[in-house]
């Protein structure tokens, strides 16, 4: 029987996609432009069918802790936020990944700095690739380009939490999440049971096993000794992780002599740009990271030699271009794009663009 | 004369509690600390929950009570663990899940964290630990610091005029709907440890019977950040911290 197609907004599909994917619970603060997420699971009540637990929290950061204290016991945990939420949520974000716990976070960006503006914006790259938090971890990001991967990714993100017990996050702008596209669901897949979670997560706290160790969820070691160990270690996780786990999409790059790289909704604005330029003879290819980290280096460095040059498009003022800078090591060259402060650029102003950076 | 032949099975009147394990204890001599520990080891024990207690260890001096208690722990962040303690307790409803917290956790870092858990009737236990200081810091002022007390960011004395007033957040507590049980104890002698227990029990008791969120605090000393010994810090506590904060139930919905 062919999947039943609906139209809906971005953030209901993340709603909609955590409750069949067999979330055990949901932990949020209302805050524009992702509020939805938080409105349609209160609507869809899943404690009354799958038993999810949704909780509106005092705070983002009272609600990154609670998703910190469900990772701990191995339940199947996420939250939602927009760009000065997720500032807040930074401190349980560095602890959940120095405890090495999975959970799937969800940014829908609106622009900043500060209180900034409720538009969609692209700034928040360098927070989620380069840190954001204290301490050296790194965190899975993924960049939906449309409102069917808000869906997909929610199933993906945690998945690659838990196979890697590390945070991922989805990294969001306000076009994917307000915008109303054609999705297909998952199909419901029932919660794990406890026995289920303590056999997945042996590790997880949630009250010590009959002739068992304890476990103690824990980021501190206060012997340097030790500390640096475990550090070794999350690096070494981190390289696997780099080794893996890379995902992008190219569209138009065989012939291209010039290439766009974008991700999220710019990758949907370069992709008609894109078209724009090449009615015009202009040979344009695109590249769309799909994960932001582990970042496409080696696909983007191979373009290297053959395009005369890269645009990177980002709704900010130049963030993903420093990770392509550093993919191509100098061979070509780059230039940056971006509309700032909740603007988002039409395909002709990316076309001019390219052409004066580039080609002029 | 062997200890062995002293200390046999059939003369014991006390032992440790199983829970509580060999390692050695960071406290300072004359801490509360470590009776709290033995305490919570204690009913734990005799309520058959070994197997079924989560515990949230804060950060101070704390924060490595999961090295003592042999149960599964987490470890939040200054201030969090009422948050932690949420989810934990919502998502495996017939565990007993309680913090540990001491005052600069629960009643500054963690104020928002500690009213809302508690007004949302959690059925948790925040066992919460007073003694007026931030000890493993080394003896900052807390929100708790009786006014003309002197600690290392006030070192001429808390003058309210500068640093405000002590929080009386378990009065607060008290008039929160989702309280059940609400009481301040004492561990400096053998019958208010015996009352401290009590009320440990009672808190635990109401976690597990969904009778709603649950506050104990524990007037304690820290005799190494007040700089006094042990037996002048009791002393003092007696004087000055209980007339301010007084011993007893502030609320018991029962």
């Amino acid at each position: 029987m062919a999947k039943e197609v609906v139209l809906m907004k971005g953030n209901e599909a993340i709603a909609r996609a955590a409750v069949l994917c067999g979330a055990d619970a949901y932990f949020g603060y209302p805050i524009t432009p992702q509020s939805e997420v938080l409105e349609t699971l209160a609507e869809l009540k899943p404690w009354e069918t799958t038993g999810m637990v949704v909780l509106q929290a005092e705070s983002e950061v009272s609600a990154i802790n609670m998703v910190y204290g469900g990772a701990a016991t191995g339940k199947m945990v996420m939250t939602s936020s927009s760009s000065p939420g997720v500032s807040l949520k930074q401190e349980g974000v560095s602890y959940i990944a120095g405890a090495e716990l999975p959970c799937l976070i969800v940014n829908v960006m609106r622009g900043g700095p500060g209180l900034g503006t409720i538009q969609p914006s692209q700034a928040d790259y360098f927070q989620t690739t380069k840190g954001g938090g204290h301490g050296d971890y790194r965190l899975i990001a993924l960049a939906p380009a449309s409102v069917q991967e808000m869906a997909d990714f929610v199933q993906l993100g945690f998945d690659l939490a838990f196979k890697y017990r590390n945070p991922a996050i989805i990294l969001a702008d306000g076009v994917i999440g307000q915008m109303m596209e054609k999705v297909v669901l998952p199909d419901q897949k029932p919660r794990l049971t406890e026995e289920e979670v303590i056999a997945r997560c042996p590790w997880a706290a949630n009250g010590k096993r009959k002739g068992a160790a304890n476990n103690i969820i824990t980021s501190l070691e206060l012997d340097p000794a030790k500390m640096e160990v475990r550090n070794i270690h999350l690096q070494e996780k981190y390289k696997e992780i780099e080794k893996n786990e890379v995902r992008y999409e190219e569209i138009m790059c065989d012939d291209a002599e010039y290439l766009i790289v974008a991700f999220g909704s710019c990758a949907r604005i370069g992709q008609k740009a894109l078209e724009l330029a090449r009615e015009q003879g202009i040979k344009v290819g695109l590249l769309r990271p799909i994960t932001l980290w582990p970042f496409p280096t080696a696909p983007i460095a191979k373009y290297a030699d053959k395009v005369k040059g890269m645009l990177s498009l980002e709704l900010n003022a130049g963030q993903m271009i420093e990770d392509i800078k550093l993919a191509v090591n100098g061979k070509v060259k780059v230039e940056h794009f971006g509309r700032l402060g909740g603007i988002v650029p039409d395909p002709d102003e990316v076309v001019t663009a390219l052409k004066e950076k580039l080609i002029k | 004369m062997n200890i062995e032949d002293i200390v046999k099975p059939e003369n014991l009147v006390y032992k440790k509690p199983a829970l509580l394990n060999d390692n050695t204890m960071h406290y300072c001599p004359g801490c509360s600390h470590g009776v709290v520990h033995k305490l919570i080891a204690e009913v734990i024990e005799e309520m058959g929950l070994e197997n079924k207690s989560v515990g949230v260890s804060p950060v101070g001096c704390a924060v490595f009570i999961y090295n003592y208690l042999d149960i599964d722990w987490e470890e939040a962040a200054h201030g969090r663990a009422p948050a932690v303690a949420t989810a934990i307790k919502r998502l495996w409803p017939d565990r007993l899940v309680f913090t540990y917290q001491g005052d600069g956790d629960l009643a500054a870092i963690g104020t928002a964290e500690t009213i809302h858990a508690l007004n949302r009737g959690e059925n948790i236990t925040i066992i919460f630990i007073n003694n007026a200081i931030y000890g493993m810091t080394g003896g900052q002022m807390a929100p708790t610091t009786l006014i003309g007390m002197k600690t290392a960011t006030c070192p001429y004395g808390r003058d309210p005029k500068i640093q405000g007033y002590p929080l009386k957040i378990t009065e607060i507590a008290a008039h929160l709907e989702g309280t059940a049980y609400v009481t301040r104890q004492s561990v400096q002698n053998p019958a208010a440890i015996r009352k401290a227990k009590k009320a440990i029990r009672k808190a635990f008791e109401n976690s597990m019977n969904g009778k709603g969120s649950n506050l104990v605090e524990i007037v304690a000393t820290c005799n190494s950040g007040w700089k006094m010994s042990p037996e002048k810090a009791n002393k003092w506590m007696e004087e000055n911290m209980f007339p301010f904060y007084p011993l007893g139930d502030l609320k018991d919905k029962e």
